[in-house]
């Protein structure tokens, strides 16, 4: 398969750890016989920083469900660091997409933040060590200063932050990262993209979905997914027309063919492309 | 109606007497913990799951009392503690029964939840009002009270109920506090940190289901909804901390419980409606008061922000067209301002009673203070002019609008004119003023 080889020409080995932070074998997943995801494969390595990218319905939310052992693919499997999901929860860290949030729930940033720690202590309850964790995260994040305001009275970028703050606090060895930049500003998209290559630089994995193809080049490495790899490696190597139009434009199923066509022709134009071209 | 009922005040304190106090004391006990599962229930959106739960229940306790006959066990001759407990178990396994119906009804139909719990509960309570009346003669069952609520009914088992499951509870919410937190805020993290989302949501549902069951002979299975709900929903209002939350819910809860039986007792009617009235009552209370969210709070709010207002147009006004007659200021001014004359007058008035605006010989002009609000105000103004072109690409003829509205945020204009790389001229062509020294 065409990931395998891009894969295998940039492994080198880690000293010590396991040399891939992610496997993925042939992950397929399908909602009532509909399917999402096909066998896709792929192998991260520790430290790396991977956008996954693809339009809406191209199976990353998925994806990472599976990377999170939310859902167990049909067939194929998925490791992390050389262990199964279960054994290695732990080391995971999970920041979802704003839009599910409950914005009225009656927590602090500091209480979100906390939260990282929830399963930490007997019984869950907290100590002083991860009172000092999410003061250490949210100076991190840059946002001691709110740490007593409700999460309603922050600005977009500024609540993705504090979750960012929570996964921090996990002291997790992988991150992972829905649409953080969905309707931020550009200030907040570079912040957190620093704060991210921070992560990075500490050794982290991190796994970042995204379907703003504006910012691919700051990805260590890129997989451009349409239910299907379509291609993975270097930013460089694969930001080409043929893989974007392989990635936006057709899909495999002569229904989601039609269906796409349908939807065109209410909509004159592909509105994913249509927003990262004015980008 | 009204005029029927027969209210007697001299009854208020009776629930309060040694007669009353177990049953006092166990409703309010009931209302603390309905009232912090509550907070649970409202933040997760379940309140129809907890109003199926109370009907749900009957069947269950009907069927306890049946198995009893089955195995041919006297009812006089049981210890109390046993038939609480016995009582409990068919509550839970109604209870549990009901979850899974619903979930069955979901799965393999096209209803949807809300459907699918109101199918499942009314079908759960219908079977109990149907077995209620195969009950062996000399069952002590009162289905009135088991309704409405009756205080009288409530006795030694019911009270060891209360004493038991409430305080258990309470405890475990104690013990599982930021866990409950987490999963209620944020399941799918919860869920990918390796919590057992299922294990907690039954946990909560099977808590929920014990206190209903101990506390439905005081409220009534048809209002004992309002006790997990209304003080949770109360608390809502005042608080965005969700431990604060727990505990206003709680003491709402014992609030309602404890008043809503002096009023039962005062105007003698069954308990469960008074309790209820109550907290509709502290509920309403809420959101009229609430500092944050309350109704009359944000109305003081708005007000004070338009007098605020109106008070800085009014002296911008006066800067720019300089000292006015003392009798004939209404008419430029409120041209300027667009003030109702009403109201011109009265912000002039207030404005001369803090000494910012003075009338010497006849003429109404800014004093000292004044002056410098005013040009404070005249630079914030032309600095969002010039921000608003230069950055946010504005037309210089459309700015005008908006900065009149952001002038009044001129504790930024420093912060602004650094930004801005210290402007002399607004987009107009008018100077902006420097602030003044001290």
């Amino acid at each position: 398969m065409q990931s395998e080889s891009v894969t295998a020409s940039s492994d080198r080995a880690i000293g010590g750890a396991h040399p891939w932070a992610i496997e993925a074998d042939g992950v397929t997943v399908a909602y009532d016989a509909r399917p999402v995801l096909r066998a896709v494969s792929f192998r991260v390595e520790p430290g790396e920083l991977i956008g996954v990218i693809g339009p809406n319905g191209a199976g990353k939310s998925t994806l990472l469900k599976c990377m999170l052992g939310l859902i167990r693919p049909d067939y194929g499997s998925i490791t992390l660091f050389g262990d199964s999901i279960r054994s290695t929860r732990r080391h995971l860290a999970y920041v979802p997409q704003t839009e599910a949030v409950d914005w009225d729930f009656p927590v602090t940033v500091r209480d979100v933040v906390l939260m990282g720690r929830a399963l930490r202590g007997p019984l869950g309850w907290l100590r002083a060590a991860d009172r000092a964790a999410a003061d250490q995260a949210l100076r991190q994040v840059g946002m001691t200063k709110f740490a007593d305001r409700h999460i309603r009275q922050l600005s977009g970028g500024q609540q993705r932050r504090v979750f960012l703050a929570r996964a921090l606090c996990q002291e997790a060895e992988m991150l992972l990262l829905d649409e953080p930049f969905a309707g931020v500003d550009s200030a907040s998209e570079q912040a957190i993209f620093k704060l991210i290559d921070d992560i990075r630089d500490a050794g982290k994995t991190v796994i970042v979905v995204n379907h703003d193809l504006s910012i691919l080049e700051r990805f260590d490495r890129v997989l451009m997914l349409n239910q299907r790899v379509i291609a993975f490696g270097p930013p460089a190597e694969v930001a080409n027309d043929t893989n974007f139009r392989a990635t936006y434009g057709g899909r495999l199923a002569l229904l989601d063919q039609a269906d796409e066509t349908l939807r065109r022709r209410s909509m004159p134009k592909d509105t994913h492309l249509d927003r990262t071209a004015t980008d | 109606m009204i005029a029927q009922l027969q209210i007697d005040p001299t009854q208020l304190i009776e629930p309060w007497t040694a007669r009353w106090f177990p049953q006092t004391l166990g409703s309010m006990l009931v209302g603390i913990t309905c009232g912090v599962l509550g907070c649970f229930v409202v933040l997760r959106r379940m309140a129809l799951i907890g109003d199926a739960l109370s009907h749900a229940i009957l069947p269950g306790v009907v069927v306890a009392l049946l198995s009893l006959g089955w195995f041919g066990v006297q009812l006089d001759g049981l210890p109390p503690w046993f038939l609480a407990m016995w009582l409990l178990v068919g509550a839970l396994g109604a209870g549990l029964l009901t979850a899974v119906l619903i979930s069955l009804v979901q799965r393999k139909s096209r209803a949807k939840e809300d459907s699918a719990i109101g199918i499942a509960f009314t079908a759960m309570f219908a079977v109990g009002l149907i077995l209620i009346s195969s009950l062996p003669r000399g069952t002590h069952f009162d289905l009135e009270c088991f309704i409405y609520g009756d205080p009288l009914a409530v006795q030694t088992p019911d009270l060891i109920l209360m004493g038991v499951v409430c305080p258990a509870v309470l405890l475990t919410v104690a013990l599982m506090y930021h866990r409950f937190k987490l999963i209620s805020f944020d399941p799918v993290v919860a869920a990918a940190m390796g919590v057992s989302v299922a294990f907690a949501h039954y946990l909560l549902m099977g808590m929920l289901a014990s206190t209903i069951v101990a506390g439905i002979k005081s409220t009534g299975v048809i209002l004992v909804v309002a006790m997990v709900i209304t003080p949770a929903a109360a608390a809502y209002q005042l608080t965005n901390r969700l431990w604060v939350m727990l505990v206003l819910a709680g003491t709402i809860g014992a609030l309602s419980a404890g008043l809503g039986m002096s009023l039962a007792f005062m105007v003698n009617t069954p308990t469960g409606p008074a309790m209820v009235l109550v907290a509709a009552l502290l509920f309403t209370l809420a959101v009229l008061f609430s500092p944050n969210h309350g109704w009359v709070f944000d109305r003081l709010r708005r007000l004070r922000l338009a007098r605020h207002v109106a008070a800085e147009d009014v002296l911008k006004a006066l800067y720019r067209l300089g000292p006015q007659p003392e009798t004939g200021y209404v008419e430029p001014i409120g041209t300027e301002t667009g003030l109702p004359p009403r109201k011109l007058v009265k912000t002039v008035a207030r404005l001369c009673a803090e000494a910012v605006l003075t009338i010497e010989q006849g003429r109404l002009m800014l004093t000292q203070v004044g002056k410098r609000h005013a040009r404070e105000l005249v630079r914030a103004h032309r600095l969002w002019e010039t921000y608003l072109v230069n950055e946010a690409g504005f037309t210089a003829e459309e700015v005008h609008a908006t900065a009149e509205d952001l002038e009044h945020a001129h504790e930024l204009s420093d912060a602004l004119f650094e930004a801005l790389g210290r402007p002399d001229q607004d987009p107009h062509g008018s100077e902006i003023p420097r602030r003044e020294p001290g």
